[in-house]
């Protein structure tokens, strides 16, 4: 009778177990808290004619804090290798069970050659795990810069890793009185080796660079006290007026370039009000797309240059508004605040970031192009402003009193990473950042 | 009594249904006899009789399992022209009620404990019952290749899902190359999952060695 109890359950089971009979789960796998690959940077062969125990060892540390910038790795520390401190050659391909074992996720391995005038670098990314060569790759630079080699590299194996290039050799714009007046200055992504662009000792605002990062477009005073456009060029000692063929009795508030560099969006005063015009960077073509008795101001274009947001208070405050780049199908974007300014199109398109007032500070919000998602990326007590994108849409940088004066701050998009780029240097304000290095 | 009195034809026709209800009983005590002693099921202590509701389920990648073998059924039943109406018919019945109350009591609805982790089974895997076991794998399973996988916040914000088959040793090793059969649209997501398997690797013992299924979502995007 057990036996047939037995085959009584098991007949009555297996009509209750169809599927799973069949098939086998599938194990749904979600994230955890590991946000960057470790990665073991080798001190990279000095193959110079002259080779010097301390250039590779400062290359690798310039590397390594170009790494660390990107927040995608964390490097380890050459105590922990246990595979060779010192590449053997750039192609020789590694032990990964060496450093799979000290929990390296990449390795970066490579030869340097300082030559007269100029350094060469070589070098191969490995991902360890399944023990394969992701990049190999040659960057030079004059001898000076051995820094912006290192950054470039950082930039690849960023890339390499996950699809989007870092932006450690990239640079940023901004303006600062540190010097008596607000001129426009350049500085690196980290904050390093700030340098002044002008120094005409009028007032010089709203830097915006070109998409080939060879210029800067600014508006100063320093022509007839009355703002102006002006282009400064890499190479070039003095920088002129960008648009001398318009009225030049007109103000010229503002301008950004397009995604093509061909074509400018431009704040100009009409009718004794602030509006919105395109024209061709040579002055040609000028086009008034706004055309109403509100302050409209801040144009920013789309990624693909058909669209252009911009802040209007024709509603009664300001607020964010986007229109196609023709002038034609205004809406407005923002509804939630009474103080929005300051839009930034994202490079990828799908942000648009503002700043926004709330209990007579500002902080800085994200909403997307459609209206349908709007959510703070910093707040702070003290006022934080201006934000602009990194190239590559990750991190972002804005200008903030949060310590008394102005500094201009970085973060990432998911909101870590704060890092404070100026320090005791007067107020610094209006951040740009610079486009890839090419 | 004559009222109670059915007549011949009608008393004939009562004997023959329970007849034939007698012989349908031992047909399928006969046939239930038949069944090999070995069970070729290997079945669970615990199993799920309805799927869970969850969001529509990740396409399921795994390589079928071998089909298990069906009970032998005979083609043809022939029920006996003048069957005996044999004693013990009510008893087996009886036996049979007493023992399905048994089987639905077993089954969870007096055992709060075992609907929970059958719910929890059925959870784990999408949808899909599976005993406990397989369940208890898939949680260790999940908890360790998480723990390997390092994602950069750039993913983490994108609506991303990769498929991959792993081909696991029955020690949990993963054998050669992860297979991605459903791609992100993203590769170097795609590269960062199959990366994080290798790292992964020993996984926990599977419950079987072969391929298993691994779909890899960012957080918030499933």
């Amino acid at each position: 009778m057990a036996r047939v109890l037995s085959l009584l359950g098991a007949l009555s089971l297996a009509a209750c177990w169809p599927a799973a009979a069949q098939e086998r789960p599938v194990v749904v796998v979600t994230p955890g808290t590991e946000h960057r690959y470790r990665v073991a940077v080798q001190r990279f062969a000095d193959l110079s004619s002259q080779p010097d125990s301390s250039r590779a060892l400062s290359f690798r540390r310039d590397l390594v804090e170009a790494l660390d910038f990107s927040s995608v790795f964390v490097s380890l520390d050459l105590g922990a290798f246990l595979g060779p401190e010192v590449t053997e050659a750039v192609d020789a391909p590694p032990i990964c069970s060496d450093w799979v074992q000290i929990g390296a996720d990449a390795l970066v391995q490579g030869e340097i050659r300082a030559m007269t005038g100029r350094t060469e670098a070589e070098f191969s990314v490995w991902d360890t795990a399944r023990c394969r060569r992701l990049l190999r790759r040659r960057h030079a630079a004059p001898a000076g810069e051995v820094r912006f080699v290192a950054r470039r590299i950082a930039d690849d194996v960023a890339e390499a890793f996950t699809g989007v290039r870092g932006v450690a050799a990239t640079e940023l714009s901004f303006v600062s009185d540190r010097g008596g007046t607000p001129e426009i200055y350049v500085m690196d992504a980290d904050g390093g080796h700030p340098r002044s662009v002008t120094s005409n000792g009028s007032i010089n605002n709203f830097p915006s660079w070109s998409p080939d990062g060879k210029s800067i477009l600014y508006t100063s005073y320093r022509s007839g006290n009355r703002p102006k456009l002006f282009l400064t060029t890499r190479g070039r000692r003095r920088s002129g007026s960008l648009l001398p063929r318009l009225n030049s009795d007109l103000p010229q508030y503002r301008a950004v370039f397009d995604p093509t560099g061909r074509m400018l969006a431009a704040v100009l005063s009409a009718d004794g009000a602030a509006e919105i015009f395109t024209v061709r960077s040579n002055g040609r073509r000028l086009r008034r797309l706004t055309k109403n008795r509100a302050i409209d101001i801040a144009p920013t274009w789309s990624p693909d240059g058909r669209r252009i947001a911009f802040v209007s208070d024709r509603s009664g405050s300001p607020q964010i508004y986007i229109m196609d780049a023709d002038g034609r199908n205004v809406r407005r974007l923002t509804y939630q605040g009474t103080y929005n300014t300051h839009p930034a199109w994202s490079p990828e398109g799908g942000w648009i970031v503002y700043e926004t007032r709330l209990k007579g500070q500002f902080d800085i919000w994200l909403i997307d192009p459609e209206g349908n998602v709007n959510v703070p990326l910093v707040s702070h007590p003290r006022s934080d402003e201006s934000p602009a994108w990194a190239p590559n849409g990750r991190k972002l940088a804005f200008s903030s009193t949060r310590r008394g004066a102005a500094d201009i701050y970085i973060i990432d998009l998911s909101g870590d990473n704060l890092r404070r780029l100026t320090s005791r240097a007067g107020h610094n304000t209006s951040p740009a950042w610079g486009p890839q290095p090419r | 009594m004559v009222g109670f009195d059915l007549g011949e034809t009608r008393r004939r026709e009562a004997r023959r249904a329970l007849a034939l209800s007698a012989g349908a009983h031992l047909v399928l005590l006969g046939l239930l006899l038949a069944i090999p002693e070995t069970d070729p099921v290997v079945l669970p202590g615990v199993i799920a009789v309805e799927l869970v509701a969850a969001p529509s389920p990740p396409r399921r990648v795994a390589r079928r399992p071998e089909p298990i073998a069906s009970p032998p059924v005979p083609q043809k039943v022939v029920l006996p022209e003048e069957p005996v109406l044999p004693e013990p018919v009510v008893d087996l019945e009886k036996e049979y009620q007493d023992l399905m109350a048994q089987l639905r009591e077993e089954l969870g609805e007096v055992a709060p404990e075992l609907a929970a982790a059958r719910t929890e089974a059925a959870a784990e895997s999408g949808g899909l019952a599976v005993s406990p076991e397989v369940a208890a794998w898939i949680r260790s399973a999940k908890i360790h290749v998480r723990s390997a996988w390092v994602l950069p916040p750039g993913f983490r914000t994108q609506l991303l899902q990769t498929h991959v088959a792993v081909d696991l040793a029955a020690g949990g090793s993963v054998i050669g190359e992860p297979r991605v059969v459903r791609r992100s649209g993203n590769p170097w997501y795609d590269e960062n999952v199959v990366r994080a398997i290798q790292k992964a690797s020993p996984l926990p013992a599977p419950p079987e060695a072969g391929e298993w299924a691994f779909v890899f979502v960012p957080e918030d995007s499933y």
